[in-house]
């Protein structure tokens, strides 16, 4: 039983209980997270249900919504999900859901946090769904919001720097954006009406372009601008500096959604926007990307390697996992490396859920996050020792969990148009696993630290959060089609109006 | 070719913009010359006796910065508004006949607002003279 | 040059401007009942007049004519065109607003209060006629009117040295700027031998083609400018702006921060796009042939934004943080002039409307704050997110609104603002202006930061009396309404131009 209107429903739902937080007294902190909870069960399920009933063969958008909004500018409120979307509105959908469990420990205003916390799910929910430009900015930019209080109020002792860190440096991105978007809209004309266009699909027809946007420098600066305002937030190695910070401040369920949805906002708005838009310049950045996430998967896995703090590990393998993202999204060639990165974004998403949540629950009985500090802890919290290694080893790519596949797809696909990439981009892969095995090694074997040795086992509501991730992440190392399905009729289409 | 500019023209050699911006350079230039000769070539032997203001031979005494009585102000002021808007009623009256009774209307309005003004300034104690006047 | 609407009766021209004259009326009724009665019981009644007579005020112009843009009357001194009749209302919103404040607040003393509200009114209704006005020498009158009226309301606390010395700054700027462009118009005169802008605005054509009378004409523009970026706080005729913001009553700083400066962006409108520019009938405008005026406001409002924006960084008192945001805002609004085209003025209307709201509100909270015990220094904003969560709420949307962040109205203004210079595709000021947005957020933030962020360092009970909490609901609801739907503000901005 589904509600006409879906998409919107699941959007704007999580908005509806956050209004509703606000009005709950505030001795009844419980009540709070309850409404949270039950803001998120309803998108959870709609999105299943999108995820079974959504036509696999289909290259357009389904379930869309079409309302003028600001007739003045042509604007709609424009929604639809397509094969690319499917994924990423299930992954926020279920991360949000597992979020909420995972912030029950949150005491200290908690009327905000929830509040905040559904805002961030619509926004999320809403630059997936958007069709429309202006719409998909408006989304865009409304997730820095909630994202800057709840780093800044609820973090960890460097907040402020953080948070305001993350502020500044995607809304440089942000706002090279709206240039670039308002460019496209005096740049093209709906043929149908003689407006200008905030309209994704009819901005991809190249032949609404107006001369002046089919100049080459007006081309190229525009994916110039766009490219650094998604690659800030994918992030890539030379904009990636607000990544450690912000991850490392933020509490744990907010780390989770930056690194499982935040940053794969950035590879899809390359994909849907950057290509559509462009293909010419797309097919011309190719190279250029792929250096990028090259340097991403290296930088990354090295800078990982000399951390102490667990979670800022972490936050280095985000950004050397993303470049694999990138490379497999800079192969036009075939379609094998860009399905091996779409799932990568799913499954790094799953991946670093749990790796972020694994360390919240140290970190929530230690206070400490120091690797070197603990040791022997498998002897201690052997069931959390049993998933940190579920998690350790899906991400370093151990064959047989989900991030394997990815990889293996995206270096497969890549290795056909660039060589000495792909062969170095390899050693990431070696790089990667010896960063997790090194801290696995710390962490959990050797003489156990008489300090940590009556630390609880993990609880109930703790491994509530992590089981679903692991299920999916043994599933998806066994049997990825279910995800590949899903994806693999849009990204043919879209490497086919790339390639032209 | 001739501007055109019903009468207005404004050519280099006819008194315009052109030679106004000459004559400012002239003045500029010679009023910095000699104020520069004048510091240059003059002779600055400094004494007290000689940094003292000039008051006709007269020792000074006491500070320059004197306080003005404010009322004298106050009262140049009043003047001023008064007078000025007199000279309207003035014209009024000088072409009274023609005016006729909107004129009168639209002066009796003007007068009203007059009185109404040095009312206030009287509530306020803008007419009091003296240090008694009263302060709110 | 007398154009065909022209309507000859001055009597019937008279009722053209029933709002100024209603405002007349109003000030004087304030005037009799501030003399006559003892003022300081009844600092509501004055406050309920003043308002009674704006809102009066505006009543009439339903009464009157469709506007059209050659609608002359009264001498041809004033015309009807949408943008005067549209100007009206949105003063006297921002009279009602400062009125408004300066009742919740307090801050100006019960023994000055008649006067304050008097010169309010008073200074609206120069607005009111600047905004109208098609001729140099009614231009020139109504800005004095505005000017010095304005100069009187910033040191209307006698006792206070910084309100004093404020208005000191403020006159000396204000005589010197405004007889510059005093000095531009009689220039204008020789030239045409007319003060009316239609008039002039043929000759000006015809003159700009031979070179020495170009020189007169960009002498001329120069001097214009003085006047207008002065009062509109632009480079490089800002410097007074913190000074006087900070040392005005803060009610009255918000008022000059939308009042004057809506009315000096009117005035640019009014002068520079009959004067200076051609295609009337065209969405576009071409600057006149040899008069680049657009490259010179295009750098000024290049340096003005970046300046504001930087010179703001440093502040820690929130009223000269705010003034030199506004200094940056005058830059953004620029943008919507440089852009020469109708869809330019649109966005410089829409976000002055818009501007209103949010910097009306943001001055409100330091009011506020200010008045309930704490004051208008950073520090006392450390942690007064948990003591006064409605007011601190308040003051970070309008903030964001002001950074221009979705989904708040400041967005929407700013997009207005950027779609207008990239229509005429001057990139690299909608990138300057982009990259200025991003500085702003930092000092912006800061404020946010200290509110929501920081741990109190003094425990004074913030507390707001429900007046002021009803003001600042008045200020948000379209602050966060025109964010989300801004069709209605979008058609009335399309039909004026």
């Amino acid at each position: 039983m589904l509600p006409d209107h879906l998409l919107s429903w699941m959007i704007f739902f999580p908005l509806l209980g956050a209004g509703l937080i606000l009005f709950v007294p505030k001795r009844y902190p419980t009540v709070m997270k309850g409404i949270a909870l039950a803001a998120t069960i309803p998108p959870l399920w709609w999105a299943a249900n999108l995820y079974v009933q959504f036509d696999r063969w289909g290259t357009g958008f389904q379930y869309v919504e079409k309302v003028p909004w600001i007739r003045a500018f042509n604007i709609h409120y424009y929604l639809g999900i397509d094969g690319i979307s499917v994924p990423m509105v299930l992954l926020t959908a279920l991360l949000s859901f597992i979020c909420i469990i995972a912030s029950w420990n949150i005491n200290e205003h908690v009327r905000g946090y929830f509040a905040l916390f559904l805002l961030l799910d619509t926004s999320m929910k809403g630059v997936f769904c958007a069709l429309d430009f202006f719409m998909f900015y408006v989304f865009w930019e409304l997730m820095l919001l909630p994202m800057y209080f709840l780093i800044g109020i609820w973090g960890g002792p460097r907040k402020e720097y953080a948070a305001i860190k993350f502020f500044l440096f995607t809304l440089v991105g942000s706002v090279l954006m709206l240039v670039v978007m308002l460019v496209f809209y005096f740049g093209s004309v709906e043929p149908a009406t003689g407006l200008h266009s905030f309209d994704l699909t009819i901005l991809a027809d190249q032949s609404v372009h107006q001369a002046f946007l089919r100049s080459h420098t007006i081309r190229w600066l525009c994916y110039l601008g766009l490219f650094i305002g998604f690659a800030i937030k994918i992030p890539l190695v030379p904009f990636h500096t607000w990544l450690p910070d912000a991850h490392v401040e933020a509490p744990t369920a907010i780390s989770v959604i930056l690194a499982g949805i935040l940053l794969k906002m950035g590879t899809y708005g390359i994909l849907r926007i950057s290509y559509p838009l462009l293909p010419d310049m797309a097919r011309e950045f190719a190279l250029f990307a792929a250096t990028l996430g090259l340097i991403s998967i290296i930088y990354g896995a090295l800078c990982a390697m000399a951390q102490t703090d667990l979670k800022k590990l972490i936050a280095y393998s985000s950004i050397s996992h993303m470049g694999f993202v990138m490379l497999g999204m800079s192969v036009f060639s075939n379609t094998t490396a860009i399905n091996g990165a779409v799932l990568q974004m799913f499954n790094h998403g799953t991946v670093t859920a749990m790796l972020f949540l694994l360390v919240g629950v140290i970190y929530d009985r230690a206070h400490i996050r120091d690797i070197d500090s603990f040791g022997g802890l498998a002897k201690t919290m052997p069931v959390y020792a049993g998933y940190t290694g579920l998690a350790f080893f899906a991400a370093l790519g151990l064959p047989g969990l989900s991030s394997f596949i990815s990889e293996a797809l995206v270096l497969v696909g890549s290795f056909q148009q660039y060589k000495i990439i792909t062969i170095t981009a390899t050693t990431g892969i070696i790089l990667t696993a010896a960063y997790f095995l090194w801290t696995m090694q710390r962490v959990f074997l050797g003489p156990q630290n008489k300090k940590w040795a009556d630390l609880p086992e993990i609880s109930l509501r703790e491994a509530f959060t992590l089981t679903p991730l692991a299920l999916i992440v043994v599933l998806l190392g066994f049997y990825p089609m279910p995800v590949l399905d899903l994806i693999g009729a849009t990204l043919k289409h879209t490497v086919a109006m790339v390639v032209g | 070719m001739q501007p055109i500019l019903d009468g207005l023209t404004l050519s280099p050699w006819e008194p315009g913009l052109f030679s106004l911006a000459i004559y400012g350079l002239m003045v500029l230039g010679l009023v910095s010359l000699l104020l520069f000769f004048a510091s240059w070539l003059g002779e600055k032997k400094s004494n007290p006796e000689k940094l003292r203001p000039y008051e006709s031979g007269i020792i000074p005494t006491g500070s320059a910065r004197l306080r003005y009585p404010v009322p004298f102000f106050l009262v140049a002021i009043f003047f001023l508004i008064f007078d000025v808007e007199a000279a309207y009623i003035f014209s009024w009256a000088i072409s009274y006949d023609s005016l006729g009774w909107a004129g009168w209307l639209q002066i009796s309005f003007f007068i009203f607002v007059l009185l109404l003004g040095l009312l206030y300034i009287w509530k306020k104690g803008g007419l009091e003279w003296g240090p008694t006047s009263k302060q709110d | 040059m007398i154009p065909e609407n022209f309507i000859q009766s001055n009597l019937q021209g008279i009722s053209f401007i029933g709002p100024e004259l209603i405002l007349t009326l109003a000030i004087l009724l304030i005037l009799l009942v501030g003399v006559l009665l003892p003022y300081w019981r009844h600092r509501i009644l004055f406050t309920i007049l003043a308002v009674a007579g704006l809102a009066g005020s505006v009543l009439p112009l339903w009464k009157l004519p469709q506007p059209a843009p050659d609608l002359t009357y009264l001498s041809n001194l004033f015309v009807w065109d949408w943008l005067t009749f549209l100007s009206k209302p949105f003063f006297a919103v921002v009279g009602v607003l400062t009125i408004l404040l300066t009742q919740v607040t307090g801050e100006i003393d019960n023994s000055e209060y008649s006067e304050c509200t008097i010169l309010v009114l008073a200074v609206t209704m120069g607005m009111m006629l600047l905004v109208a006005s098609t001729d140099l020498l009614m231009i020139y009158l109504a800005f004095e009117t505005m000017g010095i009226l304005s100069y009187l309301l910033v040191g209307i606390r006698a006792r206070d040295e910084r309100s004093g010395e404020a208005a000191l700054k403020y006159v000396l700027y204000g005589a010197f700027t405004s007889g510059t462009m005093l000095f531009g118009f009689s220039l204008l005169f020789g030239l045409a031998g007319s003060t009316d802008l239609l008039a002039i605005s043929q000759k000006v054509a015809f003159a700009s083609q031979h070179p020495q009378d170009r020189l007169l004409l960009i002498v001329a523009i120069l001097f214009f400018l003085a006047g207008l970026l002065f009062k509109t706080a632009s480079f490089p005729f800002h410097f007074w702006c913190p000074d006087v913001y900070e040392g005005a009553p803060t009610p009255i700083t918000a008022f000059l921060s939308v009042g004057p400066k809506a009315a000096g962006f009117v005035l640019f409108i009014r002068l520079f796009y009959p004067l200076f520019a051609t295609g009337h009938d065209a969405t576009i405008y071409e600057a006149v042939s040899g008069l680049d005026w657009p490259s010179i406001l295009a750098l000024v409002s290049a340096i003005t934004m970046t300046l504001g924006n930087l010179a703001a960084i440093h502040q820690n008192n929130l009223k000269r943080l705010l003034a030199y945001s506004s200094i940056a805002h005058a830059g953004y609004l620029l943008m919507g002039i440089v852009s020469l085209s109708d869809l330019g003025l649109r966005s410089v209307v829409f976000y002055l409307v818009v501007y209103l709201f949010m910097n009306v509100g943001a001055f409100a909270v330091v009011a506020m704050v200010a008045s309930a015990g704490g004051s208008e220094e950073i520090d006392s904003y450390r942690g007064l997110g948990a003591r006064a969560p409605y007011v601190c709420v308040a003051m970070a949307i309008f903030l964001f609104s002001l950074i221009g962040l979705p989904p708040f109205a400041g967005f929407v203004g700013k997009v207005y603002l950027f779609a207008a210079v990239i229509y005429k595709k001057i990139y690299w000021l909608a990138v300057v202006a982009a990259l200025n947005t991003v500085i702003s957020l930092y000092y912006y933030l800061r404020i946010v930061k200290a509110m929501f962020l920081e741990k109190p360092t003094e425990t004074i009970q913030i507390q707001v009396p429900l007046s002021s909490r009803v003001l600042l609901l008045a200020l948000l609801v379209p602050t966060l309404g025109l964010g989300i739907y801004w069709q209605p503000l979008a058609r009335v901005v399309s039909g004026m131009f």
